[in-house]
């Protein structure tokens, strides 16, 4: 079993998530991310250290994608229309429906801003987006006749999976990025106890014990709430879909409950289509959610609208979910420009930003920007970055391992230190080996894969019809020949394997020659060692044949004069391999000589 | 370097190599390399090192640190190879001592943070940076380096290993290329030092028990043979040449396949395929003895060259074509056909017992199949492919796969029931298949290839992706097919196979599988636009249900779908209403009824693909000159423009302008203006009332108020597409020579707001939008306020503005250091969120 992590640069960095796994022959590419911070090749994995093996999509059984996060799919259009991957690609139903929406943002972000043309089209999203095959969770899917991949609920985002992959006996488990605390929209992560050869877990927060996510979203809430109620404007810059979502929840129930009057814009076309994949893939959410959907659709808000340009200008208090997230071009990035010089306003990011955008300039604490044409602008709104982000923390990282029980533990996707402690941990607490490999490192690990084997009825039949009965508490040892034919093992009678091989049965023999002194004829000493013999071996079939030769079981003894001396008999002793230890032992026998008295 | 980023450098210094601060972002560091690598590239003084003492300062004090974090130290290796990179600055480092410290054997190489692989990978990129001098070459070799950099050839990380094996192939070549005195061949020639030290260790591990360093060498090899084309290389194989050739036919070395890539890459080289050396020899003997699999990619390679000894080529062509012949003889009945081939290079039952095993039956066929799509994609193949009996193996595997062939035969019973629904081998041949069509001398098949293809189309077996592919197929050879019958006047057995294709594509446009349903629609566009023009075509797809049900999928609930239904439904008017003379059966299309349909989607459809797809398809329309007269097309641009005004999709709102240029072009060019140069010049009285038709009418349709707006769109595409346009209208009323009032905007006449204008547009493509109330006074519609406005706004400066996008301030280095800067002291908590 091999696992290799393509994910660029050489330390163990975070995000943009590309792994290959060997398992049993068969090698599948886990997650297909892109690195947002680079505007060059460095946003994707160099799959060149794939293609050295021969054409991908010879080499590559499948890919598997965990979620609709870029990080881990947002090279995936990339890789399968342009560097040439043509093989199937699995992920989850909701997953497939949300990832295209999200390349699409992304892709149209990017080309507007730099006019890139080394960059994936929407026809290619489109035909890559067709190649998927989308999968249930807990349904497993035969990739081909070896192959089985099986999904299983992780949180994190809507429609994320773990995944367990499945050869023979062997297998791993690869959780992309998990939750093991449901939020408010989603539920948590689990995984019946599949014991994989291995799993491989994310570890962003492994060593943080983060404080509670309800925490966070309070704060959220009450700053939205102050600037809202001193008539400021709130502007959230967001990508289409995800964080959104869950923040319009959590605006949409507050509104409710405080009954407040300002009104929420949303100001994609997007919108729309991102929260009816939400109410298609109810399922996928948590308990409460689902519950309460009967009388109520949580995704159907009452209190936000659909943003038009124009309503950037009109006075009072609203808050606005705008796109781009990182505030770098488009409808954000206007907006921010239009509100940034009033000190009641504020901007909120809920999340990631790449150095050079202006959201990672505020962020950082820069209040004076410079904008194109040399154009200085004040930023005298607040600033606040709120983490909403949802991954495994340490002790939900334990308690997976806790549930799936696998031999062997790989942790990706986080910081070299912090996954040195957690790599201890796990390996104190449930001895297993665990693993913290560099990207473009591979780690090979063994396994012990117990082999099916048939056995052939004849077989079974003549070893009950000799033995004891079956006795299912004890194991019982069987002697056969093994076929290894076709990809497949099978015990059978050794008369069966040469009929079917078509071999012709050889015997071996042991022969010995041991001298003994006698000066008797040759048939007067034969008959010595036949008395001696008989008296010895009671157990035995003991014969003298009529060609003067002596048999015990398989064993055959012949005399002859020593050619020189006449005085020395020698006796040919042959046996063949079945009764080695009475022929041993014979041997031995004769080579003490033969007692005087028997004469 | 600016001053502004010479001032702010010391303090990013600083704080890189405080321990106390948190890491920076790899982004931002990599980005910093790329500034310094910018930097030096074209420099090689030493100003860069001497006006910026931080710069060495910053790395003695990362060399004081007792504990660096890999991250910063990887970063001090490159930073400090980057900055060696010139003999100049190399030896004022060296000065100071502070290469062999990091480079040397009691620097990094020696600690424990060695371990990590980000080092390491620091330490060869810093050296393969500093590689363009010989003091640096000489410094590397006296150190010891060159034990390091070929133990890192077997280094745990992919990325160290093949940055280590990059780097000796450079070493070699910058060696021998700077430092050889003597010609190659002359009889006293040797080696410089460096390179002699290369070489040694190359023939070393060559004869080494250990197979992955036999193999890393041959991937040495191959990586120069494919970087370098000069005469010494030979000279270097000649020594290599007997070990290498014995790796062949030594069972014990399992390094077929690279050794298969050296070949390639040396029958690439000019070096050896001209020379009388025994490469072709090599390659021969490799053919015959490496399995199919191994050589595969060999034999296709080489038969992509110019130059080649013709029996290579045979040979090779055989090799990929032998599993094709196995299939057909498996397939057939004895002595029905006589295989593709006459004589093997390999044994045959290689082949034959690869193809009856489960494991590699496919994967053989895949590999065979896609080397010989590559074939058929080249112009010019110097080889004769059996067209028809390749078309027949296809054939074959495709029957195998779909259960349709379980031939008698004991092999071909085992192939068909390994390959059965394999869609690996389905898409495979489906492929080749579509290539093949372009290639004449199958077409006595072809009634027999329709067969198969219908069978696929049909069959619910069929996944969707093999089913977009047998579509691909399809339309390929129902071109060809439509070519032939021209030619033998067969149109009977045409009309039937076009009949049963819009059947299958009936049921197909029905599907519940979306990727299905939009298959189906593409595969309709391709087929119109390919085969809009014949006859039997337009009646056999008019007389089908297809027209209606490709119109139904408008209202498709997946985006995707209603694109592609947009694009088909377009290109079907071109057969119905658009036609020049209307077909019989045609007549119960309406033109208005779908105009208004896609008008519709343009402007409620609450996604941006199908929107998309209707702005591009009445471009389309345009450009063919389906729009009617000129008063209806007017009506419709501007019905059109005022729809997509307020899109928010970007690139519909581009779409728009895109119409507006075609719109332009054409009308100016219907009037005779002198920007259409197929008309004669006319004389100026003329032309200046024609330019006032073509004004008016650009100015009743609404176009300027569009276009200035769209000079402050938010999206910057936008905004230089209309800028662009603009441009373009500027040059057409005001050609060259002619006077233009250029004033300041002090001095523009009153009353027409066009000074208003000016001033809303230098801010407003850069902070802001346009005011919705309208134009302070400006009439958009109004002609002569309109010529004043193109002939008054400095267009130049705006554009300028445009193209200096945000990435101006996003990228510049000015900006990097002030991030790097602020970043000091805040947490770099929000890494671990992601999109």
């Amino acid at each position: 079993l091999i696992c290799l992590c393509l994910h660029p640069g050489a330390g163990q960095d975070v995000g943009r998530s590309c792994i290959l796994v060997s398992i049993a022959g068969k090698n599948v590419m886990l997650d297909c991310g892109m690195h947002m911070g680079y505007n060059d090749d460095r946003r994707f994995p160099d799959f060149s250290y794939i293609t050295q093996n021969g054409r991908l999509t010879d080499f590559l059984d499948c890919v598997i994608i965990s979620h609709f996060h870029l990080d881990h799919c947002g090279a995936l259009p990339y890789f399968s229309e342009m560097v040439g991957y043509d093989g199937p690609i699995y992920m989850t139903h909701p997953t497939k429906a949300i990832c295209p929406i999200l390349l699409e943002d992304y892709r149209k972000i990017t080309v507007d801003k730099k006019g890139e043309t080394n960059f994936f089209t929407s026809q290619m999203i489109k035909d890559c987006m067709k190649k998927v095959v989308a999968v249930h969770l807990h349904q497993t899917v035969q990739v081909d006749e070896e192959l089985e991949i099986k999904a299983y609920y992780a949180g994190h985002v809507l429609g994320a999976a773990m995944f367990q992959i499945k050869v023979g006996c062997e297998s791993v488990v690869y959780t992309g990025d998990y939750n093991m605390t449901p939020d408010r929209h989603l539920g948590a992560a689990w995984i019946d106890k599949c014991r994989p050869d291995l799993l491989i877990s994310e570890s962003t927060y492994a060593t943080t014990i983060r404080d509670s996510k309800r925490c966070r979203e309070r704060d959220f809430l009450k700053k939205v709430h102050e600037t809202v109620e001193r008539g400021g404007k709130v502007l959230i810059p967001v990508f289409a879909l995800g964080r959104a979502q869950e923040l319009c929840i959590l605006l949409e129930t507050f509104w409710e409950r405080m009954n407040l009057k300002a009104p929420i814009y949303f100001s994609t076309g997007l919108t729309e289509k991102a929260n009816h994949y939400y109410k298609l893939f109810i399922t996928w959410t948590n308990q409460k959610i689902r519950k309460t959907f009967v009388q109520r659709n949580m995704f159907e808000f009452k209190h936000i609208k659909a943003f038009d340009r124009a309503f950037a200008d009109n006075p009072g208090p609203m808050v606005v979910f705008a796109t781009p997230g990182m505030l770098h071009a488009g409808q954000s990035l206007q907006i921010f420009r239009k509100w940034a010089g009033n000190e009641k306003n504020m901007v909120i990011m809920p999340g990631y930003c790449v150095q050079g955008t202006v959201g990672h300039k505020i962020l950082s604490g820069q209040r004076k920007l410079e904008m194109e044409g040399r154009q200085i602008l004040e930023v005298k709104m607040q600033v606040e970055y709120m983490s909403f982000s949802a991954h495994a923390d340490a002790k939900g990282i334990m308690q997976l391992i806790r549930q799936a029980e696998p031999r062997n533990v790989l942790l990706v996707h986080g910081e070299a230190k912090k996954m040195e402690f957690l790599k201890q941990k796990i390996e104190q607490e449930f001895h297993v080996n665990c693993y913290m490999p560099a990207n473009g490192e591979t780690t090979t690990i063994f396994t012990n894969p117990s082999i099916p084997v048939d056995i052939s009825l004849g077989l079974l039949k003549r070893e009950t019809a000799i033995g004891l009965l079956p006795d299912a508490k004890k194991p019982k040892l069987m002697h056969g020949t093994l076929i290894m034919k076709d990809n497949s093992f099978r015990l059978v009678s050794p008369e069966q394997a040469l009929k079917e091989l078509g071999l012709a049965e050889h015997q071996l023999r042991f022969t010995c020659r041991v001298h003994i002194q006698d000066p008797r004829k040759e048939h007067e000493t034969v008959l010595r060692v036949y008395n001696h013999l008989k008296g010895v071996l009671k157990d035995y079939s003991v014969q003298h044949l009529p060609d003067g030769s002596i048999t015990v079981e398989s064993i055959l003894i012949q005399a002859t004069a020593h050619s020189e001396d006449q005085g020395t008999k020698v006796l040919l002793v042959s046996w063949t391999y079945q009764d080695e230890e009475l022929g041993s032992y014979l041997t031995s026998l004769l080579k003490k000589g033969l007692p005087q008295s028997t004469a | 370097m600016t001053r502004e980023c010479a001032l702010l450098l010391p303090g990013v210094c600083a704080a890189l190599a405080d321990p106390r601060q948190p890491g920076s972002d790899d982004t931002c560091l990599e980005k910093l390399l790329d500034w310094f690598r910018s930097m030096t590239e074209f420099d090689p003084s030493v100003s860069l090192v001497q006006d910026n003492p931080c710069l060495t300062e910053f790395i003695t004090s990362i060399l004081a640190l007792p504990e660096p974090s890999p991250s910063i130290l990887s970063f001090t290796l490159r930073l400090a190879g980057i900055l060696a990179s010139s003999e100049n600055r190399f030896q004022h480092l060296q000065q100071e001592k502070l290469l062999v410290r990091l480079f040397g054997a009691d620097g990094p190489l020696s600690s424990t943070v060695w371990e990590d692989a980000s080092v390491r990978s620091g330490w060869v990129e810093g050296v393969h940076s500093m590689m363009h001098h010989q003091p640096a070459l000489h410094f590397l070799c006296n150190s010891g380096g060159i034990d390091v950099i070929f133990a890192l050839q077997g280094d745990p990380s992919l990325f160290v290993a093949s940055s280590a094996s990059q780097l000796l192939v450079h070493m070699l070549i910058f060696s021998v290329e700077s430092e050889t005195t003597k010609p190659f061949g002359a009889k006293d020639f040797d080696w410089p030092v460096c390179a002699r030290m290369i070489i040694k260790r190359i023939e070393d591990s060559l004869q080494s028990s250990s197979a992955s360093q036999v193999e890393q060498s041959l991937k040495l090899l191959t990586s120069l043979f494919s970087s370098c084309h000069s005469r010494w290389t030979e000279v270097l194989w000649l020594g290599m040449a007997k070990q290498i050739e014995s790796f062949l036919t030594d069972e014990t070395v399992q390094a077929q396949r690279v050794l298969a890539n050296l070949l390639l890459n040396m029958a690439w080289s000019p070096v050896f395929c001209d020379s009388e050396g025994g490469l072709w020899a090599l390659v021969t003997s490799a053919l015959e003895h490496l399995t199919p699999v191994q050589v595969g990619p060999l034999a296709v390679g080489i038969l992509r060259l110019y130059k080649c000894p013709q029996d290579v080529r045979i040979q090779a062509l055989t090799v990929l074509l032998q599993p094709m012949d196995c299939i057909l003889r498996a397939a057939s009945q004895p002595l029905e056909y006589a295989g593709l081939l006459d004589e093997s290079v390999s044994d045959p039952a290689t082949v034959e017992s690869l193809l009856s095993s489960k494991s590699s039956c496919a994967s053989l066929l895949c590999q065979t199949l896609a080397h010989l799509e590559e074939l058929l994609s080249l112009v010019y193949l110097r080889v004769d492919l059996p067209y028809t009996s390749l078309l027949r193996s296809l054939m074959t595997i495709l029957q195998f796969c779909n259960g349709f062939l379980s031939p008698a035969s004991p092999l071909g019973s085992t192939i068909s029931r390994i390959l059965i629904n394999c869609f690996r081998v389905q898409s495979s041949a489906l492929d080749v298949l579509a290539a093949l069509s372009e290639r004449k001398g199958c077409d006595t098949l072809i009634g027999s290839l329709f067969d198969v293809l219908l069978a696929y189309l049909e069959s619910p077996n069929t996944t969707p992706t093999v089913l977009k592919k047998t579509f691909q197929a399809t339309s390929k050879w129902l071109v060809r097919l439509h070519e032939l019958s021209c030619s033998t006047s067969q149109w009977q057995q045409t009309e039937k196979i076009l009949a049963d294709v819009f059947l299958v594509l009936q049921k197909r446009l029905c599907s519940p599988c979306w990727e299905v349903r939009d298959s189906s629609l593409e595969f309709l566009t391709v087929l119109i636009k390919c085969l809009r023009d014949q006859d039997e075509f337009r009646q056999s797809l008019l007389s089908s249900e297809v027209p209606r049900l490709t119109e139904n999928l408008l209202e498709d609930p997946e985006s995707y779908v209603r694109a592609s239904a947009v694009t088909a439904v377009g290109h079907l008017a071109f057969i119905t209403f658009f036609a020049p003379e209307l077909p019989v059966i045609g007549n119960q299309y309406n033109k208005e009824n779908t105009v208004a349909k896609l008008q519709e989607i343009l402007s409620k459809d609450p996604e941006g693909f199908p929107r998309r797809a209707v702005i591009s398809m009445f471009t389309k329309w345009l450009r063919q000159g389906c729009t009617g007269r000129m008063e209806d097309t007017e009506r419709f641009v501007s019905r059109v423009i005022q729809t997509v005004e307020h899109d928010l999709d970007w690139e519909v709102r581009l779409g728009g302008l895109e119409l507006v240029e075609v719109f332009c072009s054409q009308t100016i060019c219907q009037l005779g203006l002198p920007g259409c140069s197929s008309v004669p010049v006319l004389s100026a009285v003329t032309s200046s009332i024609h330019q006032n038709r073509s004004l008016q009418i650009f100015c009743r349709a609404k176009l300027f108020s569009f276009l200035f707006r769209s000079l402050c769109d938010c999206d910057k595409p936008v905004g230089q597409r209309a800028c662009d346009i603009l441009f373009a209208l500027r040059g057409n009323f005001y050609p060259t020579g002619t006077p233009r009032d250029s004033q300041e905007t002090g001095e523009l006449p009153a009353g027409h707001g066009i000074a208003w204008l000016q001033r809303t547009l230098r801010q407003g493509s850069l902070a802001q939008n346009f005011p919705t109330a309208g134009g302070d006074g400006v009439d958009f519609e109004d002609p002569e306020s309109m010529m004043l406005a193109l002939g008054t706004i400095d267009l130049e400066e705006l554009h300028d503005e445009l193209n200096r996008s945000s990435d101006h301030v996003e990228k510049s280095p000015q900006s990097l250091l002030q991030d790097i800067l602020a970043t000091v002291g805040t947490i770099e908590e929000n890494e671990a969120d992601c999109y």
